[in-house]
C-alpha cells in the first residue's frame, strides 16, 4: 500500500505544479497560484501520512503546512497581487 | 475453597483454569483484526484526500481556462480543504485504533506524538478554511458607504 500511496502523492505534487502554473498564466496572480499549488501539495503530504507513521513523513507534511502559512502571510503583507 | 484471581483471558471453573477467552479471541487475532481495521480506515482517509485533490485539480483547471474571478478559486480551495480535513480525521481515527494494540509505553508515546502532530495539522487546516471563508464573505458583501 505504501508504494501506491507514494504514487498518488507524486500525482498530487505534479497536479499542484500544473494547477499553479495554469492559474498563474490565467490570472497573473502569484498569491492565488501559490495557494492553489500548496493546496494540492498539502494533499500530497497527507497522502504520504496515510501509510505507516514515520517521523520523516510527518515532518514533511508539517513543513508544507508551515511553509504554506508563512508564504501566505508574507504575500498578504506585501500587498494585493503579491 | 477460595479461588484466586484468574489470569487475563482465562476463566476459573470447576475443572481449573481454562483459557476460554483466549480460545475464542486470542491476542494475536485481536491484533490482526485491529491492524486490518487500521488499514481500512487509513485507506478510506487516503481515498478521500485523493478524491478531493482530483476534484480540486479539475475544477482549478476549468476555472483557469474560463478566466474566472479569484473568489471562484477560493470556493474551490475551501472545498479541497474540507476533503483534506476529513481525510486527516480518518487518519486520526487510525491512530486511535492503533492505541488498542500498542503493547509498550514507548509505542503509545510515539502514537501520542504522531496523533498530536496530526491534530495540529488538522487545526491549522481548519483555521485556514475559516479565514478563507471569512475573507470570501467579506469580499462578497456589498460595499457600504455614502
Amino acid at each position: 500500500m505504501t508504494g501506491l500511496l507514494d504514487s498518488l502523492a507524486l500525482l498530487c505534487t505534479a497536479a499542484g505544479l500544473v494547477a499553479g502554473i495554469t492559474v498563474l498564466a490565467s490570472s497573473r496572480d502569484s498569491l492565488l497560484a501559490l495557494r492553489t499549488a500548496l493546496e494540492l501539495w498539502v494533499a500530497a503530504g497527507l497522502l504520504r501520512l496515510a501509510g505507516p507513521p514515520s517521523w520523516s513523513t510527518l515532518a514533511a507534511a508539517a513543513a508544507v503546512i508551515v511553509t504554506r502559512q508563512l508564504i501566505t502571510q508574507a504575500l498578504r503583507w506585501s500587498g494585493p497581487g503579491g | 475453597m477460595r479461588r484466586g484471581r484468574p489470569a487475563t483471558g482465562s476463566v476459573v471453573c470447576s475443572f481449573g483454569t481454562v483459557p476460554v477467552v483466549d480460545s475464542i479471541l486470542s491476542e494475536e487475532l485481536l491484533s490482526e483484526i485491529v491492524d486490518l481495521l487500521v488499514r481500512v480506515v487509513e485507506a478510506a482517509g487516503a481515498l478521500i484526500i485523493f478524491t478531493g485533490a482530483v476534484i480540486g485539480f479539475v475544477r482549478f483547471l476549468i476555472l483557469a481556462v474560463r478566466r474566472r474571478t479569484p473568489a471562484a478559486f477560493v470556493t474551490v480551495r475551501l472545498d479541497v480543504g474540507r476533503f483534506l480535513t476529513l481525510g486527516l480525521e480518518f487518519q486520526l481515527a487510525g491512530d486511535i485504533l492503533r492505541t488498542a494494540i500498542a503493547p509498550t509505553f514507548r509505542e503509545i508515546g510515539e502514537l501520542a506524538a504522531i496523533a498530536t502532530i496530526r491534530t495540529a495539522l488538522n487545526y491549522f487546516l481548519r483555521r485556514e478554511i475559516r479565514d478563507e471563508r471569512e475573507e470570501l464573505s467579506r469580499d462578497q458583501q456589498p460595499a457600504s458607504g455614502p
